[in-house]
């Protein structure tokens, strides 16, 4: 009877297993790939002729070459080449298998990459994304945590693990992730499978911070609003231009935050930060932390290190970003009271930033503006800076 | 007697098997998009249409997934239990998920530290040599150590070892990846595929069957080592099959859904209270139906509760499974009094 019982048992499991894993693996799918566009009739691709590249100032990570017809072919370094079809037209024959293809209108977006909301808000592209990788709270540009309250945008999860029933049921035509996608190369492959194309921006990895607000152009490119892009990002860079022409004003200044574990985190020579601080007549006080060939922007030190290096800084600024904002500096000497021991702490040169700074690259000509003024006046008025303001010496 | 017990072996298997039918269905029926059960069951038979892909690609590859993982993660805490004779020991005890998740962060660090991306592919294998790895130092180990209680520190110093260089390796990375790794190693089922199922679904049928045959040894060594010995085990071989087949279970739930904890020590738990016997011709099919159907749960809440944001599995199985074993624990020492 116990012999009875078990083969029982096992041939169940057996059964079990055997049919939903036959009928699976016998499972090809249809669906993804019947959701794109006929098969193409389009022009030769090798036949295309090439209208222009698209003018790049300061982006390093991506190119632009703009064919006849409207057809555009997007280059992302270590991320892949994408097509942008435009509305009506046909996918060129010949296309390279490696070419992913963008069918506009591209109006149903799933954007995890947070910092490009800023982008698409500047060209008026916030309806064109109808997923997102935060919830409203997780926002602090208005337009998207409006959207997801009105539910005109939708949470869709975040990038790691996304709900991919509701990307693929909503109709997803591009997911814009960011480089953390790279982290969770199974969630990027899932999509794919899915019949959604996935777009990974790397602006991270500029070097120049105009070169991360260039990535406007981009987007420019795939909502088909390129002169407003270029537009808007000339009127940026416009700004800026003064403060770059000018000499240095040979003050030092640290950008840092104190971690949960005590230690420090700064950025390193090669950091768009380090450059931003430099283009506003600074100089960073780190600039021994040199690269070393990979993708790090950031070092933890010591406190004793970080003392012995922006003791005698001119300024400092606290990255809120990830540790929330200060206001005081009583709350930064609660962090570490060694910091009262500082240049920059006894002359009151101490400023702390936004934390929608991260959100908005389009505000880095902005901040480069509000680290010159800082820089270069002893009161400024606190309206004139948009992205900074400074500790008071008021308790908490 | 005998006829109380088959009794209640039968009642246990149908009652799995109810609870596992009942769940693959909940399972199947439950997600962000609303699907009536008419509708599924004709996307199941046709294969066809608009919301196909959302049953056969996205919940039917994750429901197997979950199935065969879960219950690899239970019968390897059974083997485990049995062979240390002790009630806490589970797949991890051993340092398995602290070698997955060492060469893992050793892999995003390495890869992505210098701007090359990886596929998942070569994260699944990292996680599957890692827990390999820390295995292997066991079973070097198992040669040498005669004492079982010595033998589980010897896995938890092991543990410890691979999390302390996963900690020195951390001290160097970027933010991004220690978040990511932070993730990992909270395990989830998301995002199974049919060629990941394809290929777990080898090694643990493989591996269970061969547990399965393993039965009458397990038996015998139940009765104390001298007398399975006497029984014509070969211990020195019978330990490294054991610990060999409980690590390739667990070491294969690593690689594909990361650390995922308490499966392994609550459900054999609750299943020898159900079945009230630790016969492993009964515990190694019952431990798979269990940690099937305890899965299938903890996945469904996991990813129904706060949808679309998805708790990871390893919070809600310690949240079911913590209980179980502690309430199972004081009423065993109860009727023991």
């Amino acid at each position: 009877m116990r012999k009875r019982i078990c083969i029982l048992a096992v041939s169940v499991l057996v059964v079990l297993m055997a049919s939903l894993l036959l009928s699976g693996c016998s499972h090809t799918v249809g669906t993804a790939s019947a959701r794109k566009q006929a098969a193409s009739t389009g022009p030769d691709w090798g036949t295309l002729t090439v209208e222009k590249e698209l003018p790049l100032q300061y982006a390093t990570q991506f190119t632009v070459t703009e064919y006849e017809d409207g057809y555009a072919l997007i280059d992302i370094t270590d991320s892949g080449r994408y097509l942008v079809v435009p509305e009506g037209m046909a996918v060129p024959s010949g296309l390279d298998k490696d070419i992913v293809v963008l069918y506009q209108p591209l109006d149903r977006i799933y954007l995890a990459a947070t910092s490009a909301m800023d982008l698409f808000r500047a060209i008026g592209g916030v309806g064109s994304i109808l997923l997102s990788g935060e919830d409203a709270d997780g926002w602090y540009i208005d337009e998207a945590k409006q959207a997801l309250e009105d539910g005109s945008m939708l949470f869709a999860g975040k990038y790691s693990a996304p709900d991919y029933e509701l990307i693929y049921s909503e109709g997803c035509n591009l997911a814009i992730e960011s480089t953390m996608i790279y982290h969770t190369p199974e969630v990027k492959e899932q999509l794919e499978k899915l019949g959604v194309p996935v777009l990974v921006e790397c602006s991270s990895y500029e070097g120049d911070p105009l070169g991360r607000m260039e990535w406007l152009k981009l987007y420019g490119v795939l909502l088909g609003k390129e002169e407003l892009a270029e537009e808007l990002f000339d009127q940026e860079v416009a700004a800026v231009n003064d403060i770059l022409g000018q000499t240095g004003t040979g003050k030092t200044v640290a950008f840092f935050y104190i971690t949960t574990t005590g230690t420090v985190n700064v950025r390193k020579s090669s950091d768009y930060v380090t450059k931003m601080i430099e283009m506003a007549g600074g100089e960073y006080v780190f600039s021994n932390l040199e690269d070393d060939g990979n993708a790090l922007s950031t070092v933890n030190m010591s406190m004793e290190a970080f003392y012995d290096g922006a003791k005698n800084a001119d300024v400092l600024i606290y990255n809120s970003a990830i540790d929330g904002e200060l206001h005081t500096v009583d709350e930064l000497l609660a962090k570490s009271p060694l910091l009262a021991d500082f240049k920059a702490v006894k002359s009151g040169d101490v400023w702390c930033t936004g934390k929608n700074l991260f959100q908005e690259p389009m505000g880095l000509g902005k901040l480069i503006a509000d680290m010159h003024t800082i820089l270069t006046e002893d009161e400024p008025d606190s309206g004139e800076l948009n992205y900074l303001h400074r500790l008071t010496n008021g308790g908490t | 007697m005998q006829k109380k017990e088959n009794r209640r072996y039968c009642i246990g298997f149908a009652g799995l098997a109810l609870a596992l039918c009942v769940l693959l269905v909940g399972n199947l029926n439950a997600g962000s998009v609303n699907l009536s059960v008419g509708e599924i069951c004709r996307i199941l038979f046709e294969k066809t249409g608009e919301n196909a892909a959302i049953v056969w690609d996205i919940r039917l590859p994750r429901i197997v997934a979950v199935v065969l993982l879960g219950g690899a993660l239970s019968v390897s805490g059974f083997l485990l239990q049995t062979f240390f004779a002790n009630p806490i020991a589970g797949p991890f005890i051993l340092g398995i998920s602290s070698g997955a998740k060492l060469i893992v962060s050793l892999t995003l660090i390495g890869f992505l530290g210098r701007g090359m991306s990886i596929g998942s592919v070569a994260l699944i294998i990292a996680a599957f040599l890692g827990s390999m790895m820390s295995m292997g130092f066991v079973l070097l180990i198992s040669n040498r150590i005669k004492r079982m209680s010595m033998l589980i520190i010897s896995g938890v110093m092991i543990g410890y070892i691979c999390s302390a260089v996963t900690d020195f390796v951390v001290t160097f990375a970027e933010d991004s990846n220690i978040v990511n790794l932070h993730n990992w190693s909270l395990g989830s089922f998301s995002g199974m595929t049919w060629d990941n199922v394809g290929v777990m679904s080898t090694v643990v049928i493989a591996a269970l069957a061969l547990a399965f045959l393993l039965s009458k040894p397990i038996s015998a060594y139940q009765l104390g080592e001298v007398y399975a010995q006497n029984m014509g085990v070969n211990i020195r071989m019978f330990r490294a099959a054991l610990i060999l087949l409980s690590s390739v279970l667990s070491a294969c739930v690593t690689a594909f859904a990361g650390p995922i904890s308490f499966v392994g020590v609550a459900v054999p738990h609750l299943i020898r209270s159900i079945f009230k016997t630790a016969k492993p011709i009964i515990m190694t099919p019952a431990c798979f139906l269990g940690g099937s159907v305890f899965c299938l749960f903890c996945d469904l809440i996991a990813r129904t509760v706060f949808s679309p944001t998805e708790l990871s599995i390893s919070s809600v199985t310690a949240v079911f499974g913590a209980p179980v074993v502690i309430i199972i624990m004081v009423r065993r020492q109860k009727h023991n009094q």
